[in-house]
């Protein structure tokens, strides 16, 4: 927040792979390689809950599976751009999240992959998410007068 | 969508505003009326007051009920929560990538790598 390159609600995060760039693309977009690191420590990303439709429009949706008590953390996404093997950009539509990846030669076999990941603001949001965000605002906004009655003016 | 995202979504949608930010960092300095604060801000006291408003809706802000000025007040738990956010997602990001190192070394140690390893998966 001290930072003048960041905004709020604003993650960036660069990491290099001992890899070629091709196959560090193909490590995000295909199923058989998320399931083996898409989960956090402590969870899983089962095969059969990972669908990746790698072009503009299409669909990539994961399950996060807790190894402790089997809690499921699902998400769902649509890829805005998928141009291989430079940069993916998606966006989940529930909570408003935009993921950019870039991934950049860094000599023979090496990948350096950045991450950019944003809380779009609402005017940028599509229709549909849109609609989501006002309703989790009139949510909020509910869940307030309950808990504060008279709190808000 | 739970409680918790809605409140972060309400959070940075209070942050996004240049105006509300220089309002926290002011904020950071002390408690402020809604007075001192405009001052800096070539702004009325209704444009100030709606910044306010907002900030507290979220509850990035309080304003005291009895003080005659009704000082302004940073709740900084609540900017704690929204930087919480953002650690939060370096820990996975992080952890993904620890794993993708490993299955990187693993597949290409062991070629053909990319759909040999796909079959097997």
């Amino acid at each position: 927040m001290t930072s003048q390159a960041m905004e709020p609600g604003e993650l960036r995060f660069t990491r290099i792979f001992e890899a070629p760039r091709e196959l560090v693309f193909r490590c995000m977009i295909e199923p058989g390689h998320l399931t083996h690191f898409w989960g956090p420590i402590g969870t899983s990303a089962p095969l059969d809950h990972i669908t990746v439709e790698a072009k503009q429009g299409g669909r990539f949706e994961t399950v996060m599976i807790s190894d402790g008590d089997g809690s499921q953390y699902p998400t769902s996404a649509v890829y805005e751009e998928v141009t291989e093997p430079e940069r993916l950009v998606w966006t989940e539509a529930q909570s408003g999240m935009r993921v950019t990846i870039t991934f950049a030669e860094a000599g023979r076999a090496r990948t350096e992959v950045s991450i950019h990941q944003t809380n779009v603001p609402a005017e940028y949001r599509s229709e549909q998410a849109q609609a989501g965000f006002l309703t989790s605002l009139d949510r909020f906004a509910w869940y307030l007068t309950e808990l504060r009655p008279g709190g808000m003016s | 969508m739970t409680v918790a995202q809605d409140q972060m979504d309400a959070t940075f949608t209070a942050l996004a505003d240049p105006t509300r930010r220089a309002i926290i960092s002011l904020l950071a300095r002390g408690d402020a009326t809604v007075n001192e604060l405009a001052a800096p801000f070539a702004m009325t006291l209704p444009g100030i007051s709606k910044h306010l408003k907002v900030l507290e809706r979220c509850g990035l802000i309080s304003r005291s009920r009895q003080a005659q000025f009704r000082p302004c007040h940073l709740e900084r738990a609540a900017l704690d929560v929204a930087a919480g956010w953002i650690d939060e997602h370096r820990r996975i990001w992080t952890e993904r990538f620890d794993k993708l190192d490993e299955h990187l070394r693993q597949i290409q140690a062991s070629p053909p790598a990319i759909d040999k390893h796909l079959e097997n998966s």
